[in-house]
C-alpha cells in the first residue's frame, strides 16, 4: 500500500507532473538535436535544479532520460543522423524507409516499440531489481571485457560494406579513447609531446564531427537533387503492425534491460545487439535488412528504451550507474545526501517506488507526445538544404563548444568531421569508430583488472573464459559473430548472408 | 550502402595512407612501455594498434582487388573534393578559427550567411534573413534557455544580457 502511494506520488501532484510532462517534451528534442546528448542536458539540468527538492530534480531527469532516448530516432529515420548514440541502428532501417515516404509510419513505429519497450524496462526494475542486481554483481571483469568486445564487433560487422574496414575504424576509435593520460598509471598514451592531447580528444567532439559536419558535406554531393519529401501522416501506427511485431518487441524489450542493467553500457550497445538478433530471427523480412525493414525499427527502438529502466537497476541497488546518465544522476543523489547502494530499497523504498511511478509517467507522455507533435518536427526535413546544412554545422559547432567550453573542442569537432568525410567517401563506417572511443575505457580498464586477477597468468585466464558459463557463453557468441563473416562459415549460410548483409 | 562494382578515385592511395597511420601508430603504442607486462598502460594500445595493421593490410589487398574504375586527379576532384565541398568545408575552417577571438554571434551570423549564400542561391536578402532568423532561434534556445555558455569575443553580450535582466527581472519575477 505504502509502495503504491510513492508508484503514484507524481501522478496527482501537480507540479511533479507538469515537471515529468516538460521533461519528455523536451528530451524529445535535446535527443533529436545532433551534438546535444541527454547526458549534456542532465548535467546542465544539476546544476540548475540544484536548490531544488529531490522529487522535482528525479521527475525532470527521469522525463528527459525517457524522451531523449526516443527522440534520437527521429532524427535518424528523417535525416540519417542518429540524435544520441543510442539511435545508431535505428537509422539503418528507418531512414531508408523515410526516403521511400514512410517516414511517418517508421516514427509511429518507433513511438509505440519506445512505449512497449519502456514498460517492459519499468516492469522489470520494478519486479525483478533484486534478482537482477544479484545477476550483475556476478559479472567478472572478463565478462565486461568480452561484452564491449562483442558490442564493437557486432556494430563493425552489421555496418558498411567490408568486415576489414569495420574493425580498422573500431580498433582505430580504441586508439582514439586512449589518448592521453592513462588512469592507472598516469602514463602518457599518444599524446606526441602535445599537451593539448594529455586529457584525451572528447569522445562528444569526434562524435558530431562524424556525424554532424561529415554528413553535412557529404550532403553537398546531392545539394541539387530534389529532396524526396518526407511524408509524415499516418502516424498512428497500424494495429497489424504492432501485433505482428509484438513478439520481436519483447525479445529486444528483454535483450534492452539485461544489457541496460549491466554497468557500463547503455542504449547504444542495447540497441545494435537487438538490431543484430531481428537480422537473424527475422527468417523472411517483407523489406531486406538496410532497405527499410521494420523489424529494423522495432528492435532497437524497444531495446534502447528497455535499456532505460534497466540502468537504474544497479544504480538503484547498488550504487553502480547503468550508463551515463544514471551515473550524472548518481552525482546528483549524492549532492541531496541520498546515497544509492544496497541499503536505500531497504531504508528509503519510497525512492525507488517514486522512481518506478515516474518513469512510467514519462512513458505515458511518451505515447502521446510522441504521436502527435510530429508534423511540425518534420517541418525540419522540408527546409532547403541550402539552409539545413550552414545549420547543422552551426549546430555542430554549439555542441562541441559546449562541452567543455572550449574553443579546441570545436577545431576537433572540425578535423574529425573533415577526416569523417573522406573514411565515410572511401567506404570505412564511422559507427564503429564511435563505439571504439566509448568503450576504449572499458575494455582497457577490464582487460588489466582481469589479467590482474589472474596475477598475469594467461592459462587461468583462458581457463575461466570457458569454464564460466556467462564468460562462456559471451565468447562464444564473438566467435560466432566472426566466423559468420569469414570463409570458414559453411558455404550456405554465406550467400544467405551476402544476400541480407550488402547494406 | 550498395556493393561497390569499382575502386573509387584516390581510394588506393587513402587505403595505403591508413595503413601507413596504423603502422605510425602501433610503433608509437610500442614506444608507451614496449612488452613488459601484459597489464601495462602499453598493452591495450598495442593490441588495438596491431589490430588496425592487419584489418587496414586486408582492406588495402581488398580494394587492389576491385576492377578499376575512374582514377586520375580530375576525377577525384569531381568525385570525392569538388569545389562546392572544398569552399564549405574553407568556410567551417574560417568559423571554427575565428569563434574564439570575434564571438560567436558575429562569426555565426557571418558564417551562415555566407553559407546560404553559397549553398542556398537565393540572393543576398532572402540568405540575410534566413540566417538572422535561426541565429535567433539557436540563439534563445541555447545561450539563454539551455544556458549555454559561447564565446562572447568582442560583443559585451553578458552585460547587455544582465541590464535587460536587471530592467525585466521584476516583472518576469526573476530574482
Amino acid at each position: 500500500m505504502e509502495a503504491l502511494k510513492y508508484f503514484t506520488m507524481a501522478w496527482f501532484d501537480p507540479n511533479l507532473l507538469f515537471l515529468t510532462a516538460i521533461g519528455t517534451f523536451a528530451g524529445i528534442y535535446i535527443g533529436a538535436i545532433p551534438g546535444l546528448s541527454v547526458t549534456m542536458a542532465v548535467s546542465i539540468l544539476i546544476g540548475f535544479t540544484f536548490s531544488w527538492e529531490v522529487n522535482s530534480a528525479l521527475a525532470l531527469i527521469a522525463g528527459i532520460f525517457t524522451g531523449g532516448v526516443y527522440g534520437g530516432s527521429r532524427t535518424a529515420i528523417l535525416l540519417n543522423i542518429p540524435g544520441a548514440p543510442a539511435a545508431i541502428a535505428t537509422g539503418f532501417d528507418g531512414y531508408p524507409l523515410a526516403k521511400k515516404g514512410e517516414a511517418g509510419n517508421a516514427i509511429g513505429i518507433s513511438t509505440v516499440m519506445s512505449v512497449i519497450g519502456g514498460f517492459f524496462g519499468i516492469l522489470v526494475l520494478a519486479v525483478g531489481a533484486p534478482i537482477i542486481s544479484e545477476f550483475a554483481v556476478r559479472v567478472q571483469p572478463r565478462d565486461y571485457l568480452l561484452l564491449a568486445l562483442m558490442g564493437v564487433l557486432l556494430v563493425g560487422a552489421l555496418s558498411g560494406e567490408s568486415l576489414a574496414k569495420g574493425i580498422w575504424a573500431a580498433a582505430f576509435g580504441m586508439v582514439l579513447g586512449s589518448v592521453g593520460l592513462d588512469p592507472l598509471t598516469v602514463e602518457e598514451r599518444f599524446t606526441f609531446g602535445l599537451p593539448q592531447l594529455t586529457n584525451g580528444i572528447s569522445a562528444i567532439a569526434v562524435m558530431i564531427g562524424m556525424f554532424g559536419l561529415s554528413e553535412a558535406l557529404i550532403l553537398l554531393h546531392d545539394l541539387d537533387k530534389k529532396a524526396i519529401k518526407q511524408r509524415v501522416d499516418n502516424i498512428v501506427p497500424k494495429w497489424s503492425d504492432i501485433k505482428k511485431y509484438f513478439g520481436l518487441s519483447m525479445q529486444s524489450s528483454a535483450i534492452g534491460v539485461t544489457v541496460g542493467a549491466l554497468p557500463g553500457t547503455g542504449g547504444d550497445i542495447a540497441a545494435l545487439l537487438a538490431y543484430d538478433h531481428a537480422k537473424r530471427v527475422t527468417k523472411n523480412p517483407e523489406v531486406p535488412f538496410g532497405q527499410g525493414a521494420k523489424e529494423g525499427i522495432v528492435a532497437p527502438e524497444a531495446a534502447n528504451n528497455a535499456a532505460v529502466g534497466g540502468s537504474y537497476i544497479p544504480m538503484l541497488t547498488l550504487g553502480i550507474p547503468g550508463d551515463a546518465v544514471t551515473a550524472v544522476i548518481i552525482g546528483a543523489l549524492f549532492i541531496k545526501g541520498l546515497n544509492p547502494g544496497p541499503l536505500m530499497l531497504i531504508e528509503k523504498p519510497h525512492m525507488f517506488w517514486f522512481t518506478v511511478g515516474n518513469l512510467t509517467l514519462a512513458n505515458c507522455f511518451l505515447l502521446i507526445f510522441g504521436l502527435t507533435g510530429i508534423k511540425i518536427f518534420a517541418k525540419i526535413v522540408e527546409i532547403p538544404k541550402g539552409v539545413l546544412l550552414p545549420l547543422i554545422v552551426l549546430l555542430s559547432v554549439v555542441g562541441a563548444y559546449s562541452i567543455n567550453n572550449s574553443a579546441d573542442d570545436v577545431l576537433w569537432m572540425i578535423a574529425f568531421g573533415v577526416f569523417g568525410y573522406f573514411l565515410k567517401l572511401y567506404g570505412y563506417q564511422t559507427g564503429p569508430l564511435i563505439l571504439g572511443i566509448i568503450l576504449a575505457r572499458l575494455i582497457d580498464d577490464n582487460w588489466r583488472r582481469a589479467i590482474i586477477s589472474e596475477r598475469g597468468d594467461m592459462t587461468a585466464f583462458f581457463l575461466n573464459l570457458v569454464s564460466s558459463p556467462l564468460s562462456a557463453i559471451l565468447l562464444g557468441i564473438i566467435v560466432a559473430v566472426l566466423l559468420s563473416k569469414t570463409p570458414l562459415w559453411p558455404k550456405r549460410a554465406q550467400t544467405k548472408a551476402r544476400a541480407e548483409g550488402s547494406t | 550502402m550498395d556493393p561497390q562494382p569499382t575502386r573509387r578515385p584516390g581510394e588506393t592511395v587513402f587505403t595505403v595512407m591508413m595503413l601507413l597511420l596504423s603502422i605510425f601508430l602501433l610503433w608509437n603504442a610500442y614506444k608507451i612501455s614496449g612488452f613488459s607486462s601484459k597489464s601495462s598502460p602499453g598493452a591495450f594500445p598495442l593490441a588495438a594498434t596491431l589490430v588496425m595493421v592487419v584489418a587496414g593490410l586486408v582492406a588495402v589487398f581488398n580494394t587492389l582487388r576491385l576492377p578499376e574504375g575512374p582514377k586520375g586527379f580530375s576525377a577525384f576532384r569531381s568525385q570525392v573534393a569538388p569545389n562546392l565541398v572544398l569552399a564549405f568545408a574553407g568556410l567551417i575552417l574560417f568559423y571554427g578559427l575565428a569563434l574564439e577571438s570575434v564571438g560567436f554571434i558575429l562569426t555565426s551570423l557571418a558564417f551562415l550567411f555566407a553559407g546560404m549564400l553559397l549553398l542556398h542561391r537565393q540572393g543576398i536578402g532572402r540568405s540575410l534573413m534566413y540566417s538572422v532568423l535561426s541565429l535567433a532561434l539557436v540563439y534563445v534556445t541555447f545561450r539563454l534557455v539551455f544556458k549555454v555558455v559561447l564565446p562572447e569575443g568582442i560583443i559585451p553580450e553578458r552585460r547587455i544580457l544582465a541590464e535587460i535582466g536587471a530592467v525585466l527581472g521584476p516583472y518576469l519575477g526573476v530574482r
